[in-house]
């Protein structure tokens, strides 16, 4: 396993722009880790002058909203909020995912029409739709929010690992596998996950990259978490301000886009990293 | 309950924008000019064009204009003939008598007279939310010939007067409702009335567009020759839209931070004026049913630890009054000007909720409240906002709660799953019509929306408000209501956050459209576009 991935992670080092990318991340990461450290209290604390503009005031290097609070700690805060929804949604998503397609994908069969049943019904709604309905009936939260995003995002997984371990079940190891007695879950879990491993990492990367979106619509939207900061909901709460004060949509839109970019360049780098044939051959 | 997605304005700002302004007014006197057409845009598209056996509250701006009132109100509410002509009191208050235009003819051709008004009274006061609550107390309306009605009283209805108004009690062509139920027949969605715009075409999610009638009784008004009114939901959109000139008036569609901004704009001009007819405020419900916030020390360490004026300057840039009480200041025949009032004083509401016993745990918490904000206006969340971080300095841990429209008035008023609520309320031209409803203990009523929310509850206070109701002596009346006012002021079932103005944004070539207490919402005759 090691040996396996350790090239695949040299590979991804050496990727310019997934390298960016990941340093991006690991930034943003620890300044949201550390935001209690460093903005402590609450973000949404109402300290300074309204509409300080970025850089009038060194002790609010980003400026301040209309209320007088500060975009810095609101970004930095806001981050956790982004990250935390981003990362454990599309977790959840692919846990979900991941168990409902390889169960399809390992029995075939009744199971496998039943379940791909299942699948469509979820991918036929408007998953924005189905995303606004279910937080508007649960009140929404950051675990609402992340359970909320989990349920919409599974079905591609899931349509995904079962198309991956459908291909992968008919392998000689495999039957060898079943040939010795190992039990189902034993065969899912040791023989067949890590070969697809790669193709969920990939996957991974950028369902987060869609969850810190769809948290952000949702904030924008006034169906986040009114009681925490995020990204999404400063955006929303400066769109007013837009052709007064642009910086409050436009700061908190970088952070967005800039993670969201980062995500997506770590996915591509990590297809090319785990695909060396097809890394060579685009060289 | 009228509420516009925004409302502001700054004070100072407005004030001296008027007066630099004022050279320009002088022009007024200049004889309107016929023709042109008036594109209006209204945020938010109502679902009927008859405001008779429903209320919502963006109808008026286009059912106005169709179909009239017997009555219309000058600004300080004085009633002004309009489909009536002349009309008396009794000593006594309970003989109305209306002498009806003549020569008045529907948008069909047909006359209009006495029928028409005794079906449309009689249909308000069966059908019409508002109206069975204003003409519960009409015993009968009767047709004395084709232009005199009269209506007899069970018990004296001093609010009766101010509520004849078209956008409040229209009064409908009996011949096209024929024997149908009202509330589904069509003529709500294409009114036949009287008024001066007869109506052409509803595109829904569109546009309304309405004609001039060359037929209108007030010859040579009305002035302008078509009305277009668009609905914009969106108000970046909206400001586009009038920086553009693709629309010449805006009402409520205009984000707060933009009005400054706008103001700039040599084409484009600002009314803040707010309807006299309709007089909407900002006030914190509190939730009598929530242990901590039955406590009277509760509410009157909350009312002193929220910097109002912070609220006013700061989140609505200044626009809209001081609020004190349950009444308007705008309301000036039934405003109490010398109510107590809460200063903001943190160390006091500390002392309070000591004295009460509730103690700060370690992490400096008292005790754990949830605010529910009225859905929408961004100004409301802002403010929820501040109240969070106002009351967490006194120890009382606030989350805010956020939810859709429908969930909002479900669970204040049908679940009374809340502890405490930041809502807006329109006191309309009488607060026997407009206040009773929330505080007067009868109407404590779960599942009736914009009641009695607070579940509130003093005998003292129900006798004033059931006094006041039929008290036709004016000075006596007024007595009557600032004995509620300080009553309630003490009592703190609500606070008083500000009065809500709704800026109305306009192509200065646009004249006289805001001359009533209706406002935009007036029929609309008198609109002229010069220049």
């Amino acid at each position: 396993m090691n040996a396996r991935r350790s090239p695949a992670l040299r590979r991804l080092l050496r990727n310019p722009t997934a390298l960016a990318g990941l340093i991006f991340l690991i930034a943003i990461t620890l300044l949201a880790v550390f935001a209690p450290l460093l903005y402590p209290g609450d973000p949404l604390g109402m300290e300074a002058d309204a509409l300080l503009w970025p850089g009038q005031d060194w002790h609010y290097p980003l400026g301040t909203d209309a209320l007088g609070r500060d975009v810095m700690a609101g970004v930095v805060h806001g981050g956790r909020v982004s990250l935390q929804v981003g990362i454990l949604a599309s977790l959840f998503g692919v846990l979900l995912g991941l168990a409902i397609g390889a169960v399809a994908g390992y029995f075939g069969g009744k199971v496998d029409y039943g379940l791909q049943r299942l699948i469509e019904i979820f991918q036929t709604m408007p998953s924005f739709v189905l995303l606004v309905a279910l937080v508007a009936i649960v009140q929404p939260s950051v675990p609402t929010l992340i359970f909320a995003i989990g349920i919409i995002s599974w079905p591609t997984v899931a349509r995904l690992v079962r198309a991956e371990v459908r291909s992968i079940r008919e392998r000689e190891y495999i039957l060898a596998a079943r040939s010795v007695g190992y039990s189902h879950l034993r065969i899912i879990a040791h023989e067949v996950l890590p070969n697809i491993l790669p193709t969920l990492i990939v996957t991974a990367s950028i369902m987060v990259a869609s969850a810190v979106l769809m948290e952000s619509a949702l904030s924008f939207m006034g169906l986040g978490d009114p009681n925490q900061v995020s990204w999404g909901s400063m955006i929303g709460s400066g769109r007013e301000q837009i052709r007064t004060a642009w910086y409050l949509t436009a700061i908190p839109g970088l952070a967005i886009f800039l993670t969201v970019l980062a995500f997506n360049l770590i996915g591509d780098g990590l297809t090319d990293a785990f695909n060396p044939t097809r890394d060579r051959a685009s060289k | 309950m009228s509420l516009t997605r925004r409302q502001l304005l700054v004070y100072a700002g407005a004030t001296t924008t008027l007066l630099q302004l004022s050279p320009r007014f002088s022009f007024a006197d200049e004889p309107p000019v016929r023709g042109g057409t008036l594109r209006m845009h209204i945020a938010i598209e109502p679902p009927i064009l008859v405001n008779l056996t429903h209320t919502a509250g963006a109808t008026v701006y286009i059912a106005a204009k169709v179909t009239e009132g017997l009555l219309t109100y000058d600004l300080d509410l004085n009633p002004r003939p309009q489909l009536a002509t002349a009309w008396t009191v009794s000593d006594d208050g309970l003989e109305y008598t209306f002498s009806l235009r003549e020569g008045v003819k529907w948008h069909d051709g047909q006359d209009f007279t006495a029928d028409d008004v005794v079906f449309s009274l009689q249909t308000l006061k069966a059908s019409n939310p508002r109206g069975r609550a204003t003409f519960a107390n009409v015993a009968s309306v009767t047709a004395i010939n084709p232009h005199l009605v009269q209506l007899t009283l069970s018990k004296p209805a001093p609010y009766l007067l101010k509520a004849l108004a078209a956008c409040e009690s229209p009064i409908v062509a009996r011949h096209v409702y024929g024997d149908a139920r009202p509330e589904t027949h069509a003529n709500a969605t294409a009114p036949i009335g009287t008024g001066p715009f007869v109506f052409k075409e509803w595109v829904r999610g569109s546009h309304v567009i309405l004609e001039r009638n060359p037929n209108y009784w007030d010859a040579p008004k009305p002035y302008l020759d078509r009305v277009i009114v668009r609905f914009i939901g969106d108000s970046a959109a909206t400001v586009a839209a009038l920086e553009a000139g693709e629309i010449d008036i805006s009402t409520g569609g205009v984000p707060l931070s933009d009005i400054e901004r706008i103001k700039g704009n040599p084409r484009l001009s600002v009314d803040d004026r707010g309807e006299p007819y309709v007089n909407s405020i900002t006030r914190i419900e509190f939730n009598f049913d929530n242990a901590y916030l039955q406590k009277h020390e509760v509410r009157t360490a909350i009312a002193h630890a929220i910097n109002l004026d912070f609220i006013r300057k700061t989140i609505f840039l200044g626009y809209g009054k001081p609020l004190y009480g349950p009444i308007s200041p705008d309301m000036k025949n039934f405003y109490s000007p010398d109510l107590p009032r809460y200063a903001f004083d943190v160390a006091k509401a500390n002392q309070l909720l000591d004295e009460a016993g509730l103690a700060r745990d370690g992490n400096g918490v008292r005790f754990k409240l949830t605010l529910d904000p009225l859905p929408g206006p961004e100004t409301y969340r802002r403010t929820a906002d501040y109240i969070k971080q106002a009351l967490a300095k006194v120890g009382i841990l606030v989350t805010l709660r956020s939810q859709d429209f429908a969930s909002y008035v479900k669970r204040v008023y049908t679940d009374r799953d809340f502890d405490f609520t930041l809502n807006g309320m329109s006191n309309l031209f009488d607060p026997t019509v407009g206040v009773q409803r929330l505080y007067w203990s009868k109407n404590f009523q779960p599942g009736v929306p914009f009641s009695n929310g607070a579940h509130y509850s003093n005998p003292k206070v129900d006798e004033l408000l059931e006094a006041a109701a039929v008290e036709t002596d004016v000075q006596k009346r007024f007595a009557l209501f600032a004995q509620f006012q300080k009553q309630v002021v003490e009592d703190l079932p609500d606070l008083g956050v500000l009065t809500l103005v709704n800026p109305v944004v306009y192509d200065k070539r646009v004249k006289d459209f805001f001359v009533g207490a209706e406002g935009l919402g007036s029929n609309g005759a008198q609109i002229y576009i010069k220049g």
